[in-house]
């Protein structure tokens, strides 16, 4: 395999590469409709959550309600039974001990209930809870004093009079209590099912949030999937379509010098050619041709080592003579042919930039390259190089390169830099290129620190700008006087 | 002969101070009817008459209480059955009752209301009860209730009446138990 055909198969990888590169610029849009669904998602999430939360407090507060208010009205009935039950224990013994002991006990329990009562009316918020237990309370207060009388007459042994009192206020009164506790029973459980009716409507409504969120989560997901889906689509027809365009062009730049390098040769071998003089036309056609087909074979091994990962760089302090030099004698056949004025405007003590000389002067030589292809009748180019004064950190220096061209439209300026994209202006212009060179620029200036920047307006012309740092060494240094050369 | 008397009125002043001074009431505000229970240093205790705190009665002359412990009155000012509360054999409050109140053995005690409650003469018969803490429970318990407890055992769940117009803080009031 020769040097030539190694290069090839090092451009088809570098193609490779390139697919990969240009299918890899839709990935931050993927990342950002993953970023938002996982936002949304964790949003709705967190929305669920909370509402679930909300409503096993209310299901907890509402049997906690419900089992500790009937627990309380069960502990009040029967304590009122055992006040009432006592009293009747010590009716049934003449022992004054014992009839003591039960004395005791019904006031045990009537303490219980009272302060039970008490509890209940401490709590109680609504106008039928204060009503309710207010009666309660006057009716036990009420029953008490009739138990009293029944135990001081049992104690005074007074029995039929204590069976008396008993049957006549102590019974219809008791009942009254009773009644009065099942009534404080039944607003409980009255409340527990007004509370259980909310939280029923409260899970009601959870579950239609829960569907709804979901829905909305899985509807948002598989929007952001086709968006992603389509996003990539697009990127691989774009791509696609890159890919046809430059192998159109390719092929076009490659048929053309082709052809004249076929023609020239076949006049030769024909015997067409008259004379020494002619034999040198047809040669200089055979070289120049060839050259350009070189050419073209270097922009795009040039574009392939650019994508395929960082280019080794040789950085050096480097004058910024030096550079517009190189630059120039690289392009001073083109300038000479085309008939090119160049026009230098250099401002004095420049610091030395930052760089790789043959990097940078490519770039330089890409940016006049394209000045000559897209400048119409003018045929001037302005090079110039001052101190960039709106570097941030750092003074940095400023090499460009102005044409009095076609100009740049402002839809095509934001896509100038992307690999293989020619403007449709210029394709129909039929001015030939591959779309690579200020791609490979741009990528250069990247690499070595810098940038590079465009002002362009259409039918005035544009100003491509390099912006190089300047050598550590010469940061202090600062220019004194500018200068036209 | 003048010495002798001048050591036994010495003797007699000693004795006369030995027991009045620690009776001396220092608050008579608080508590039933105005009592504050103390316990006293030495081995005699007062032994106060109660009744509930319902009961109009303030002051019982010492006949009166008599009357009352012998069950030859049956009711109260306010109507309420009198019922008399007395504690179990053996003890000291109702050995002092015995002996100051009914003046009588445990046998004449017995006798005393078995042959009254027989004849008609007696109203009642007494509750007898096992300590001071149920006697004080009965009272609170029985608006007619009469019954009697050491002057530390007493709250103010009780009232104590006066003997005389004494109350059991006073120097010359007349229920002392000797626990002795």
């Amino acid at each position: 395999m020769s040097t030539r055909q190694k290069h090839v198969a090092g451009t088809a990888a570098g193609l490779k590469q390139l697919v990969k590169n240009v299918s890899g610029k839709s990935s931050p849009v993927s990342a950002l409709f993953v970023l938002m669904v996982f936002g949304v998602e964790v949003g709705v999430g967190i929305f669920v959550i909370r509402d679930l939360l909300t409503a096993y407090r209310d299901v907890q507060q509402v049997y906690a309600g419900s089992v500790r208010g009937l627990r309380s009205i069960g502990e009040l009935q029967y304590q009122a039974q055992e006040t009432r039950r006592s009293t009747l224990y010590a009716l049934a013994t003449s022992d004054g001990n014992l009839q003591v002991t039960y004395a005791d006990q019904s006031r045990e329990a009537d303490k219980r209930v009272t302060d039970g009562i008490a509890e209940y009316l401490a709590q109680a918020r609504t106008p039928r809870e204060i009503g309710v237990g207010k009666r309660l309370a006057n009716d036990w207060d009420t029953y008490l004093k009739i138990r009293n009388d029944v135990l001081g007459l049992i104690l005074e042994s007074s029995t039929k009079e204590a069976v008396d009192v008993d049957l006549k206020s102590g019974v219809p009164l008791f009942d009254r209590v009773r009644q009065d506790l099942d009534d404080v029973k039944r607003l409980y459980e009255e409340q527990a099912s007004q509370q259980l009716a909310v939280v029923a409507v409260s899970s009601r409504r959870l579950v239609v949030k829960l569907i709804g969120g979901l829905g909305f989560a899985v509807l948002f997901g598989s929007l952001a999937i086709w968006a992603i889906q389509r996003s990539e689509m697009r990127g691989a027809v774009q791509l696609a379509k890159l890919q046809m365009d430059f192998v159109a062009s390719v092929s076009h730049e490659i048929r053309t010098p082709l052809t004249a390098i076929l023609s020239a040769g076949e006049n030769v071998r024909d015997g067409l050619v008259d004379g020494r003089e002619g034999l040198v036309e047809q040669g200089s056609i055979i070289v120049d041709q060839a050259a350009r087909l070189a050419d073209l074979v270097d922009e795009v091994l040039l574009f392939a080592a650019t994508i395929k990962g960082k280019p080794r760089y040789t950085v050096r302090p480097l004058q910024v003579s030096e550079i517009l030099e190189c630059a120039l004698r690289n392009s001073a056949v083109l300038l000479q042919k085309s008939g090119f004025t160049i026009e230098r405007q250099v401002q004095q003590g420049l610091p030395r930039v930052e760089g790789d000389l043959s990097a940078i002067s490519q770039c330089l030589q890409n940016l006049i390259v394209n000045a000559v292809k897209y400048s119409d009748k003018d045929r001037w180019i302005g090079l110039s190089a001052r101190i960039d004064e709106s570097a941030t950190d750092s003074k940095g220096v400023r090499i460009s390169v102005q044409d009095r061209g076609v100009g740049i439209s402002s839809s095509d300026l934001p896509r100038i830099f992307e690999p293989f994209y020619r403007s449709p202006r210029v394709v129909e212009a039929q001015i030939h290129g591959t779309g690579l060179g200020l791609s490979i620029a741009k990528s250069n200036a990247e690499a070595l620190g810098g940038r590079l920047s465009v002002i362009s307006e259409v039918d005035v012309g544009s100003i491509f700008t390099l912006h190089l740092p300047v050598a550590e060494e010469d940061r202090k240094l600062a220019p004194v006087t500018s200068a036209a050369d | 002969m003048g010495a002798k008397m001048l050591r036994v009125a010495r003797i007699l002043f000693i004795s006369v101070a030995v027991v009045l001074l620690p009776a001396v009431p220092s608050n008579r505000t608080g508590g039933a009817a105005g009592f504050v229970p103390e316990a006293r240093g030495d081995s005699r205790q007062s032994l106060a008459i109660v009744v509930n705190n319902s009961n109009p009665v303030d002051n019982l002359s010492f006949v009166e209480l008599r009357r009352i412990f012998l069950g030859q009155r049956s009711r109260w000012p306010n109507g309420h059955r009198i019922v008399l509360v007395m504690l179990e054999r053996g003890q000291p409050e109702r050995e002092t009752v015995l002996r100051e109140v009914y003046r009588m053995s445990e046998n004449d005690y017995r006798n005393h209301f078995l042959k009254g409650l027989f004849t008609g003469d007696v109203f009642m018969s007494p509750k007898t009860l096992t300590s001071p803490l149920v006697v004080r429970k009965f009272v609170f318990n029985a608006p007619g209730a009469i019954g009697y407890l050491r002057a530390s055992d007493v709250d103010a769940s009780v009232k104590v009446i006066r003997l005389d117009g004494l109350l059991p803080t006073d120097s010359d009031y007349r229920l002392q138990i000797d626990t002795r």
